[in-house]
């Protein structure tokens, strides 16, 4: 009987102690799965001392998770690497992010780091509207999407899941033509949410909804591989996320979360999110195949203080509205 | 036989101390999590109006998702009791041939994991299908997927959980009283009027079994409303507590909670309601078991298996062809052919950066780590609840199956607040380790691998301990020489079923796990969240494997296990 | 003398009592039968000398050692007692020979020594061929055979038998009477055999315990018991005969055939007795008294005859020709025992 004891014991011990050799670093996600070990196994190679564990999920959710284990005492991630700086914004307020001033930060636009050091952009995700390309009509603008041609054809991702969703929803009410309206009429088009932009791609690249709003760079590195998907920038313009990384005020690993920082804004960290598809945060970079010319794209105007405050009762009507049927 | 406690062992008995301790592990891994989740519902409900329960009972999405819940579950049982009893009537009263092949092929749905259900079948229908583009027979642009519905739950609900109704069928048509079959017969019955008239009604008891069985199960089921309902935001009440976790995060943990109390108290209530009438209306069957009634098919015989094949092809090869074809594609929306065939997936699955190597691996620790500890558990407590029977014990035993019994997202919530702050005196959280997972997988599945060993034990003659013991064997020597040795074929199906169920185990861990603790079926889950199904059709591929190799082996053992240890021998 | 000797046994289960008071003394080396009904007690107290189960009051002895009373109890392990069940309780997992020797490689004997016991035993019992044979593939005599086998190589001082050839057929039963016979003589140990046939009983046991709801009926030889039974339940329940209530008093027990003929005559009034007459003792021919035939049961050897007499009462009677039913013939008694005051 007392072997029984000492196995579970021995058991349980190998299961909770942590890796020795190296330092590890806690990584939190909004990005796609491929794109974020892309990521992660560029920063590894670069620092051969520190081991990534990270998770991936929607940033809406990530956020949710990370008060969940804030409250419990349990792990907590050493760096963040989320869709909005909204989000950013909210968990500088909260107390929870620490401010580092990475050398990096110089070679960009001071529109696309928070000034005192809390976090950084890494690149530019437009939302706009994404088709498959046997859809009959080609939409042009965000208003194409209330046609009635279009009925029940439409997805759109969840500002309960997405935080680019949740921008772009914010971004959509801050413009007079479109506002809250644009989605109760949308609800009556027959539109229905998915959870993250992951989730609208593979509705319509496998033909189950033949029109939706989608990130820039699912739907043109899809169309890059051969999926039936194409992408337009809407006439209105289009709202856009800066996908910020930042370090967390109680980080076990602050040396390792100041490394990544510096790598993602560094100029092969930079490469490598063009390498991925994405319109670099680096002007000076140029743009990936499939993508306009930088300043073509007419960004639609952001209030971020009002984003703030509005973020809770903006996913509870979206909620609300969508909810169970 | 004497009702003995345990102060008065007759021969040398076992060392009380580790006896004590065994017990308060078993009962602290039953019992804890539930009545934390009740203290909580209790300390909330005190607050009456201001209550997290009353606000969510006011809620109207709670009574639509509990809506959704009924209508699902109970659509789904009734094509469970279709499936399940036309295949255990044909299996069990006719003359089919190969029917150990029939069997193992029908139980094959329930043994893999719901979201793998889903997956596959989604991935056979609608425009999108790999499978039916490639062949030709895709349906037209733009109509949705069909599954995305109530009706699309239902239907997979009703495949999943078909074998349960199957098995409980089964185990009573074996005992079919041969004599008052013949006597009727000798009467002058045919074969169908036998039928409707004996044999029926004394299925009754059987068929109301699998059907309460089948229906907590629907209830509690994760993996299948979740990848069929949330896209097209149709949520029942599981999911309902899933989103409002995972998406509002911790302030709402005592509404959750609240909900939790309520499906776990339904879930139980059900299965108990079901025992009591099970007991009282169980007709007695005198006489001989055995094959009692054989209907000779005939010219029929060959049309009949056709028909139960073409049902396995749909409900089974058909799905997993549809997954497979998914996962050999670069990227949804392109059709397979010789051109855009890749194995891409599959080799990005066992690069050991990756998180699905991580997922993999695991899930193994945690299967297998679970199956032995629960298998060693298991040994002693079967002994002691059969030769130490009591009423304490027959409550414990009885306790046991409730984290079983539980849908697993409320046994998820429990485990949560159980583990919401630090161990006591450790001073150590457990909250967001592989640990956590392992214990709650302890908790749920410890009655899984009872289960078989309790059987085995109640058929061992307790002359053979007598013997041994009037030979000159203490306790120690009795259990290591006679017991042990008889029980571990027992023990060892038991840790294998343990390990099936836990290496495909969805629901606990989806609220459980944090960075680098994911289990395979999380990751199932996230990869198709966030769009990736090729990759989650390629995982899903590699799980039906193994559940299959894991299913042979079971099979393979079955010589050596006393009946009804494996659900699907004779 | 290791005598086993039972003082006022008692044994309850919650609210119902077993075995009530039981006192007896076995000598030792005898061969000695529990003999009743089910449900009289006599397994549970084959089960308390066993130490399988604890005596509620009483004391147990064997010689001078104190086996259980109300504070103690030693375990079965340490009483150095063997005994064959009715399952047999033969170790599935283990070889023939493995199964005979455990109690040795318990003791911790090992090697050439342990096998060469071993052999021997399966010898006496004739299963010397089988040594390697796994129990399943063995017939009910055989596992049996192996199981006294087990019980010879531990050189027990006393050995248990619980209804032993209970699962056997009618046949098998009379060769392995035999075998349990010699065993007895060859081991020297004092047997303890329980059994509902009385056939079994008077045949193997030179002393028999005669139990009915958990008490001593009698205790003696199976002709003591057979002849003098002491009182009306034992009389019927060993043997063939009938009890029949006659006018009389208290005397002789012997009564001879004028004595029963006078005391059947006598109308009702009076003391009454009651006496046993066996059924070899009833002559059925041409005078005595009248009686009815019930029913005529052919056994082979001989008739039954159920006979009713004028007053009423029941008579069990052989004869060597069939009567048929209702026939009318006269019967004469030669012997009878009378019993005591219930």
């Amino acid at each position: 009987m007392s072997k029984k004891v000492t196995l579970t014991a021995v058991l349980l011990a190998t299961l909770s102690v942590p890796a020795f050799a190296k330092t590890t670093l806690t990584l939190y996600t909004s990005q796609p799965g491929e794109d974020a070990q892309m990521t992660v196994s560029a920063f590894e190679q670069a620092h051969p001392d520190i081991e990534v564990k990270w998770i991936r999920d929607g940033t809406t959710k990530l956020t949710a998770r990370l008060q969940a284990e804030l409250a419990a005492g349990g792990a907590a991630p050493d760096v963040l690497l989320i869709a909005d700086s909204v989000t950013m914004e909210s968990l500088k307020k909260q107390d929870l992010l620490a401010a580092y001033v990475s050398p990096e930060a110089k070679r960009y636009d001071a529109q696309l780091y928070d000034a005192a050091g809390y976090y950084y952009g890494t690149k530019l995700i437009t939302t706009g509207i994404a088709y498959h390309t046997k859809a009959p009509v080609k939409p042009a603008s965000w208003q194409d999407l209330l046609k009635p041609e279009l009925k029940n054809m439409t997805t759109l991702p969840s500002p309960l899941y997405s935080g680019a969703a949740q921008i772009h929803m914010a971004t959509l009410m801050n413009n007079p033509q479109l506002g809250w309206g644009y989605y109760e009429k949308l609800k009556a088009n027959g539109a229905m949410p998915q959870s993250g932009n992951g989730a609208v791609m593979s509705a319509i690249t496998s033909g189950n909804k033949a029109y939706g709003v989608l990130v820039d760079y699912m739907a043109i590195r899809e169309k890059a591989k051969g999926a039936p998907i194409d992408f337009v920038f809407p006439k209105e313009g289009v709202s856009i996320v800066t996908e910020p990384v930042a370090m967390m005020k109680n980080a076990k690993n602050p040396d390792g979360a100041k490394a990544f920082i510096d790598y993602v804004l560094s100029d092969a960290g930079q490469r490598l999110v063009l390498k991925q598809g994405y319109l670099p945060a680096d002007a000076s970079l140029p743009v990936p195949e499939g993508f306009p010319p930088r300043d073509s794209i007419k960004l639609m105007p952001f209030d971020a203080a009002k984003a703030l405050t509005d973020a809770e009762p903006n996913k509870k009507r979206f909620s609300d509205l969508f909810g169970n049927k | 036989m004497s009702i003995m406690t345990l102060r008065h062992a007759t021969s040398s008995g076992p060392p009380k101390g580790l006896l004590w301790v065994l017990l308060c592990i078993v009962a602290l891994l039953s019992l804890l999590p539930s009545l934390r989740l009740l203290v909580t519902a209790l300390l909330d409900w005190r607050e009456g109006g201001s209550s997290s329960l009353w606000r969510v009972l006011s809620s109207s999405s709670t009574w639509t998702a509990l809506y959704h819940s009924f209508y699902t579950s109970g659509l789904g049982t009734l094509l469970s009791l279709i499936l399940g009893s036309v295949f255990a009537f044909c299996l069990g009263l006719t003359n089919i041939r190969m029917k150990q092949m029939w069997v193992f092929l029908f139980m094959l749905p329930m043994m893999i994991p719901p979201q793998v259900t889903a997956l596959s079948w989604l991935q056979l229908f609608g425009p999108g299908s790999i499978l039916l583009n490639s062949i030709g027979l895709a349906p037209s642009f733009g109509s949705p997927n069909p599954l995305y519905s109530a009706e699309g739950i239902a239907l997979l609900l009703g495949v999943q959980h078909a074998p349960l109704v199957f098995l409980a069928l089964r185990t009573q048509l074996h005992c079919l009283p041969k004599e008052q079959i013949e006597a009727a017969r000798l009467n002058g019955a045919s074969l169908w009027r036998v039928f409707f008239d004996i044999v029926l009604p004394l299925c009754r008891t059987a068929l109301w079994a699998g059907a309460a069985i089948a229906f907590v199960s629907a209830l509690g089921n994760f993996g299948i409303p979740a990848m069929l309902g949330i896209p097209v935001s149709y949520f029942v009440l599981p999911i309902q507590i899933y989103q409002t976790l995972s998406s509002f995060g911790p302030s709402m943990l005592s509404d959750v909670a609240a909900l939790s109390v309520l499906i776990g108290v339904l879930a139980i209530g059900i299965v108990s309601l079901q025992g009591v009438m099970q007991r009282r209306h169980a007709l007695p069957l005198i006489g001989m078991a055995g094959r009692a009634l054989d209907f000779q098919l005939g010219k029929w015989r060959l049309a009949t298996e056709v028909l139960l094949g073409g049902v396995l092809f749909a409900i089974l090869v058909l799905p997993l062809l549809a997954l497979i074809a998914t996962s050999l594609v670069p990227t949804l929306g392109v059709p397979l052919n010789a051109k855009t065939l890749t194995f891409a997936a599959w080799q990005s699955m066992f690069d050991s950066e990756s998180a699905t190597w991580r997922a993999l691996t695991n899930s193994m620790v945690l299967s297998v780590s679970a199956a032995l500890v629960l298998m060693l558990l298991s040994l002693p407590l079967a002994w002691l609840l059969v030769r130490y029977a009591s009423r304490p014990l027959r409550w414990l035993q009885n306790a046991i199956d409730i984290p079983y019994t539980l849908p697993g997202v409320v046994l998820a919530i429990a485990i949560i607040l159980l583990f919401s702050r630090p161990l006591p005196l450790l001073e150590v959280s457990l909250s967001g380790t592989l640990t956590i997972i392992f214990i709650a997988y302890l908790a749920r599945f410890l009655t899984v691998c009872l289960k078989p060993v309790h059987n085995s034990m109640l058929q061992l003659d307790p002359a053979m301990e007598e013997a041994a013991s009037l030979a000159g064997a203490n306790f120690s020597q009795r259990l290591r020489h006679i017991v042990l040795p008889l029980l571990a074929p027992a023990a060892f199906a038991g840790a294998l079923l343990v390990f099936l169920t836990a290496v495909n185990e969805l629901t606990v861990s989806a609220l459980l796990w944090s960075a680098g603790k994911e289990t395979i079926g999380v990751v199932i889950f996230n990869l198709d969240e966030s769009g990736n199904k090729v990759l989650a059709s390629a995982v899903s591929v590699l799980v039906v494997a193994l559940v299959a190799v894991v299913m042979l082996l079971l099979s393979g053992l079955g010589r050596f296990l006393p009946k009804g240890v494996i659900p699907w021998q004779n | 003398m290791a005598e086993l000797k039972l003082e006022r046994l008692n044994k309850a289960f919650g609210d119902h009592a077993v075995v009530r008071d039981l006192t007896l003394t076995i000598p030792q080396g005898a061969f000695t039968a529990l003999l009743g009904p089910s449900g009289c007690g006599k397994t549970t107290t084959l089960r308390i000398l066993a130490g399988l189960e604890h005596l509620s009051h009483g004391k147990l002895w064997l010689g001078d050692r104190l086996l259980a009373d109300e504070k103690t109890h030693l375990p079965p392990e340490v009483r150095n007692m063997g005994m064959v069940f009715q399952s047999y309780a033969l170790w599935p997992h283990m070889t023939v020979a493995e199964n005979v020797g455990y109690p040795l490689k318990l003791k911790k004997f090992n090697g050439a020594a342990r096998q060469k016991q071993v052999r021997d035993a399966l010898e006496v019992v004739e299963l010397g061929a089988y040594a390697d044979r796994s129990p399943q593939e063995l017939s009910g005599g055989q596992r049996q055979r192996v199981a006294l086998a087990r019980c010879l190589v531990s050189e027990p001082q006393v050995v248990l038998l619980d209804e032993p050839l209970a699962n056997l057929d009618r046949h098998l039963r009379a060769t392995m009477e035999q075998t349990f016979r010699e065993f007895h003589r060859r081991t020297g140990a004092t047997f303890v055999y329980v059994t509902h046939d009385q056939a079994e009983a008077m045949a193997l046991a030179c002393h028999i315990a005669v139990m009915h709801k958990g008490e001593l009926m009698q205790w003696g030889s199976p002709q003591a018991l057979y002849q003098h039974p002491q009182s009306a339940w034992v009389a019927r329940f060993i043997g063939k005969g009938s009890v029949l209530e006659l006018a009389g008093h208290a005397g002789e027990r012997h009564l001879n055939g004028g004595e029963l003929h006078r005391g059947l005559g006598v109308a009702t009034g009076g003391p009454r007795q009651q006496v046993l007459v066996r059924p070899e003792h009833v002559e059925v021919g041409n005078d005595g008294l009248r009686a009815q035939v019930e029913s005529c049961i052919y056994q082979g050897e001989r008739y039954l005859l159920a006979l009713r007499l004028a007053d009423g009462q029941q008579l069990t009677a052989f004869h060597h020709a069939p009567f048929h039913e209702q026939a009318s013939v006269a019967v004469r008694l030669h012997q009878g025992w009378r019993l005591e005051a219930a």
